[in-house]
C-alpha cells in the first residue's frame, strides 16, 4: 500500500515537471534556438539603476538592457521579444552554462579568467567602468592622492575593497577602510558623514550621489585605480552567436560614428551615398549573410534602438539621476579621444 | 471582681475601614504596578521615556514628515516642511510605496489581466468555504479536492495560452470538483440533503442496490466533468509566462501549494519512518534526514541552476514548478519529524488497544492514532508553516520577484532611487499580517477541535 503511495507522488511530481512542454532541439547553434523558441533570453543583474532597472509598470530598462534589445532587433525585427532573466551575480555564470540564459548583459567586468576558465566569452566592451573615490567637497580635495590617513567607506568582499588596500599600499596613503555588508547602510553612512570618502565603481558612485538628499556637496576625484571593461557575454564555442551580439555592439557604436540615429536613418538609407552607410544598412553588398540575419539586421537595431550616444544620454547621460558626463571621457567615440571603436564595416 | 459583665456582650465586628486611598484605584494601581519601589520607579521612568521617544519618531517619520505624493524620490526629498526645511531622511517616502504598489502585489503580471490572480483567489476561498458552514457534509473530501486539485486550476488560469493536456485533464477535473462542491452546498441548505442523495433521487434509483448508486454518481460526475472539459477548452486566455509572476502573489503561490503539499507528504513520510517494512523504513529516513540536514537555499540552487545541467535539454523544466518542488520537499521533511512527534506522544495503549478491538493498521491509523496525534500537533505545524512562508523569501537571491525582491527592486528605480526603508518597511508589515492571522487562527483551532488536549 504504501508503495503505491510513494509511487504515486513521484508519478505526480514528474508529470509536474512537464507543466510547460516547450520542445528545443538539442545540438543547434544558439541562433537556431533562438529563432526557433521566437524569444531571447536575456540575462540582466538585480535592478541598478542605469545599467538595468525595472519600473513601476515591470518593463526593463537602461544602457546594458539596450544590448539585448539590439540583438532582439537586429535577430527578429522586434526589440521586445525578449524573456529577461534577472538573477543574482552569485549564479549569473552557472545560469549562461547550464543553457537558461542566451546572452548576458550585466555589468561584468572582462578578466583574463573569466574569459578563459568559465566557459564564457567576451564579446566586447561596451561601458568602461573603474574604480574611483567621492568626498564631500568641504574637505577641499582634489586629487585621491591627498586621501592620507582618510576613512573610506566601501563594501567587504569585493574586488572594490582590495583595489582601495592596494592603492592604499602603493601610494602609502595609510586609509583606514569603514566595511559595509550592505550598500544602502554605506551610503546612508557616508551621506551622514561617518567616513571621509566613499569607493566604488565610477557609475556605481553617481548613483549612491544620486541617492543623497543634497547631491551638489559630493564630488567624484579624477582618479581611476582599477580598470573594469563592461560588455556582453556569450558561452563559449559559437562564434556565429559571438559574432551576432558583438557586431550588434558594433553596429549601434558605428552609427554614432556615421552620424546616425533612430530619427534620420530612414533617411539615409534612401538619400545616403556613403558606401559604409549603404552596405551597413543592407542597401548593397551582403554582409548579413555571414551573421545568418537579415538584410535588415542592422538598420533596425539603429531604427528599433538607437545608436550608442543616443542611449547613452537616455540612461547615464546629464538629463538622468546618473549624470555620468561622457565628453572627453573613455566612454566616448575614438574620433573624439575615447575608447569606443567599431571595427570597419565591410 | 468587677461589675463590668454585660449580659448583652455579644462580639460585633467593626465594621471594616476602606482600604488606605494609596492602595486603590488608579493611585493604586499605579503604586502597585509601576512604581513598587526605586527599581520599579527607575524602570517605569525609562520605559515610558523609551516608548515615548519611539512613538514619537515613528510618528515624525511615517506620519507628520511623511510625504504622500510626489512623482520621484527626488521630489520626496526636497519637499517642503511648514517649518520651511525640506524632508531629507526624516520623513517617510510613502508615495514610492504607492507608486510600486501594484508590483509589489502582482510583480509583473500585466494589468489588465490582474483579474485571473483574484479569480483564482476568490475560488480558492469560494472551494474552502464549506468547511466554515455547519450543515455542509463531506469536510474531508472537499478540503482533500481542493489541496490536491486546485493547483491545477490555478496554473490554468494563471498560465493561460495553450494548455498542454495534462493540464487540461487535471484542471477540468478541478473545476469539476469545484462545481459538485458547491452543488452540495447548495442542496444542503436549499434541500438538506447531499447533492449525491438528490442525485440517486431523481433518477428514480431510490430504492434500488447501493452498488448502482455508484454508478449513477459517476455517471453523473462524468457529466459535469465533460462540461467542465468543454468550457475550459473554449478559454482564450493571454500567455503570461512564470517568469512575470512577482510580488505577494508569486510568494503566497510558492507558500500557498508547499504548506498545503507539506501535510499529507509529511504524514506519509512519518508513517515511512515508523513503518516495519525495512525499504519504506530506510528510504523515508534518508529522505527527511538529507533534506533536513541542507540549508533551503542549497535546494533551491541544486533545483535551479544544477538541475537543469543533468536533465536533457528537450524537458527544459519551468524554473518556478522547480522551485515549488524544491520547497514542498524541504517542507515535506521539516513536516515528517513534527508528524513523527506527535505519533510518538500517542502512549502505546492506544495502539494496542486498538489492535484488541480488530483494527487493522490503516484503521488504527486514520480513526485512532492521527487525530489525536494532529491535535497535538497544531502549534508545531503552524510554527512550521510561518517559518515556511517567512522562508520563501529565499527565492529571491536565484532570481524570483517575490514581495522581498520586488521592495529592494523599486528602490534601484532610477525614478525612485534611494527609496529603501518604506519598502521593506511595507513587506515587513505585510509578512506580520499575514503570519498573526495564521498564529491566531491557530489559536483558534486550539481551542475549538483540541478538546481536552488544547491550551490549558
Amino acid at each position: 500500500m504504501k508503495k503505491v503511495n510513494l509511487l504515486g507522488l513521484g508519478a505526480g511530481l514528474l508529470a509536474a515537471l512537464s507543466f510547460t512542454p516547450e520542445p528545443v532541439m538539442a545540438q543547434e547553434s544558439t541562433l537556431d534556438i533562438v529563432k526557433s523558441r521566437g524569444i531571447l533570453r536575456c540575462q540582466v543583474g538585480t535592478p541598478a539603476p542605469g545599467f538595468y532597472s525595472l519600473s513601476d509598470d515591470g518593463k526593463w530598462s537602461g544602457f546594458d538592457v539596450e544590448n539585448c534589445r539590439a540583438v532582439s532587433a537586429a535577430i527578429f525585427g522586434d526589440p521586445d521579444k525578449i524573456e529577461y532573466q534577472s538573477v543574482t551575480s552569485a549564479v549569473r555564470f552557472t545560469a549562461m552554462a547550464n543553457g537558461e540564459s542566451d546572452m548576458l548583459s550585466r555589468t561584468t567586468t572582462w578578466t583574463l579568467f573569466r574569459d578563459t576558465q568559465l566557459g564564457l566569452d567576451f564579446t566586447t566592451v561596451n561601458f568602461y567602468d573603474g574604480q574611483g573615490f567621492m568626498v564631500n567637497k568641504d574637505l577641499g580635495l582634489t586629487s585621491a592622492l591627498e586621501l592620507k590617513g582618510a576613512t573610506v567607506c566601501v563594501l567587504t568582499g569585493t574586488t572594490t575593497e582590495l583595489n582601495l588596500t592596494d592603492y592604499a599600499r602603493t601610494n602609502d596613503l595609510g586609509i583606514t577602510p569603514v566595511v559595509f555588508e550592505d550598500s544602502n547602510v554605506r551610503d546612508s553612512t557616508f551621506f551622514s558623514g561617518g567616513c571621509d570618502a566613499v569607493t566604488n565603481d565610477k557609475s556605481g558612485l553617481a548613483s549612491i550621489r544620486a541617492k543623497a538628499p543634497d547631491q551638489t556637496i559630493f564630488e567624484i576625484l579624477p582618479e581611476t585605480i582599477s580598470k573594469e571593461p563592461l560588455g556582453p557575454v556569450v558561452r563559449q564555442n559559437d562564434s556565429q552567436w559571438n559574432d551576432i551580439v558583438m557586431w550588434s555592439v558594433f553596429a549601434m557604436v558605428n552609427a554614432e560614428e556615421l552620424g546616425m540615429s533612430s530619427s534620420n536613418v530612414d533617411d539615409m538609407k534612401a538619400n545616403s551615398a556613403n558606401p559604409e552607410v549603404k552596405r551597413m544598412l543592407g542597401v548593397e553588398g551582403d554582409l548579413n549573410t555571414g551573421l545568418g540575419l537579415g538584410p535588415d539586421w542592422a538598420y533596425n537595431i539603429i531604427k528599433m534602438v538607437g545608436n550608442y550616444g543616443e542611449n547613452y544620454e537616455e540612461y547615464m547621460g546629464a538629463k538622468t539621476v546618473m549624470n555620468i558626463p561622457r565628453k572627453g571621457s573613455v566612454n566616448d567615440l575614438w574620433t573624439r579621444g575615447g575608447l569606443m571603436y567599431s571595427p570597419p564595416f565591410r | 471582681m468587677s461589675d463590668t459583665t454585660h449580659s448583652d456582650a455579644v462580639f460585633r465586628p467593626k465594621p471594616s475601614l476602606p482600604p488606605p486611598p494609596n492602595t486603590v484605584g488608579v493611585v493604586g494601581w499605579l503604586r502597585k504596578n509601576l512604581f513598587g519601589g526605586p527599581i520599579d520607579t527607575i524602570f517605569t521612568v525609562v520605559g515610558i521615556w523609551l516608548i515615548g521617544t519611539l512613538l514619537v519618531t515613528v510618528y515624525q517619520y511615517g506620519i507628520a514628515n511623511a510625504v504622500w505624493e510626489a512623482n520621484s524620490y527626488r521630489e520626496c526629498l526636497d519637499t517642503v516642511l511648514p517649518n520651511g526645511e525640506k524632508v531629507g531622511h526624516s520623513g517617510a517616502c510613502w508615495a514610492g510605496v504607492a507608486v510600486w504598489m501594484n508590483q509589489y502585489i502582482y510583480g509583473r503580471y500585466p494589468d489588465p489581466e490582474q483579474w485571473r490572480v483574484q479569480l483564482c483567489l476568490a475560488i480558492l476561498v469560494l472551494w474552502l468555504m464549506p468547511f466554515w458552514l455547519p450543515r455542509v457534509t463531506a469536510k474531508i473530501q472537499t478540503g482533500l479536492s481542493a489541496v490536491l486539485t486546485f493547483p491545477f486550476l490555478a496554473a490554468h488560469i494563471l498560465l493561460g495560452g495553450e494548455a498542454g493536456s495534462f493540464l487540461m485533464l487535471t484542471s477540468s477535473l478541478a473545476l469539476a470538483l469545484f462545481v459538485t462542491v458547491w452543488l452540495n452546498v447548495i442542496t444542503s441548505y436549499a434541500m438538506n440533503k447531499s447533492v449525491g442523495k438528490l442525485v440517486v433521487e431523481l433518477t428514480g434509483m431510490a430504492d434500488k442496490d447501493d452498488r448502482l448508486h455508484k454508478w449513477v454518481l459517476l455517471a453523473g460526475f462524468a457529466v459535469v466533468f465533460l462540461g467542465a472539459l468543454a468550457y475550459e477548452s473554449s478559454w482564450d486566455l493571454v500567455a503570461v509566462p512564470t517568469t512575470d509572476w512577482g510580488g505577494l502573489f508569486l510568494t503566497l503561490c510558492i507558500s500557498g501549494i508547499a504548506i498545503a503539499s507539506a501535510i499529507p507528504s509529511g504524514v506519509i513520510l512519518a508513517l515511512g519512518r515508523r513503518s516495519k517494512m525495512p525499504v519504506i523504513r530506510v528510504f523515508c529516513t534518508m529522505w527527511i534526514e538529507l533534506f533536513r540536514s541542507v540549508p533551503l537555499i542549497t535546494i533551491l540552487f541544486m533545483a535551479v541552476t544544477m538541475m537543469p545541467l543533468f536533465l536533457p535539454v528537450e524537458l527544459n523544466p519551468d524554473k518556478l514548478v522547480m522551485v515549488i518542488v524544491a520547497v514542498c520537499i524541504f517542507a515535506s521533511a521539516y513536516m515528517a519529524e513534527i508528524v513523527r512527534g506527535g505519533l510518538q506522544a500517542i502512549p502505546k495503549g492506544q495502539y494496542e488497544a486498538a489492535q484488541a478491538l480488530g483494527l487493522n493498521y490503516w484503521k488504527v491509523t486514520t480513526f485512532i492514532v492521527m487525530p489525536q496525534a494532529l491535535k497535538l500537533m497544531i502549534p508545531n505545524i503552524v510554527g512550521n508553516f510561518i517559518g515556511l512562508l517567512k522562508d520563501t523569501t529565499l527565492v529571491s537571491i536565484i532570481g524570483l520577484y517575490d514581495i522581498l525582491l520586488m521592495a529592494k527592486a523599486s528602490g534601484q528605480d532610477p525614478n525612485w532611487l534611494g527609496l529603501h526603508a518604506e519598502p521593506m518597511l511595507f513587506a515587513a508589515g505585510v509578512f506580520f499580517i499575514i503570519c498573526f492571522a495564521m498564529s491566531k487562527y491557530s489559536q483558534h483551532l486550539e481551542r475549538t477541535i483540541a478538546g481536552g488536549y488544547g491550551r490549558r
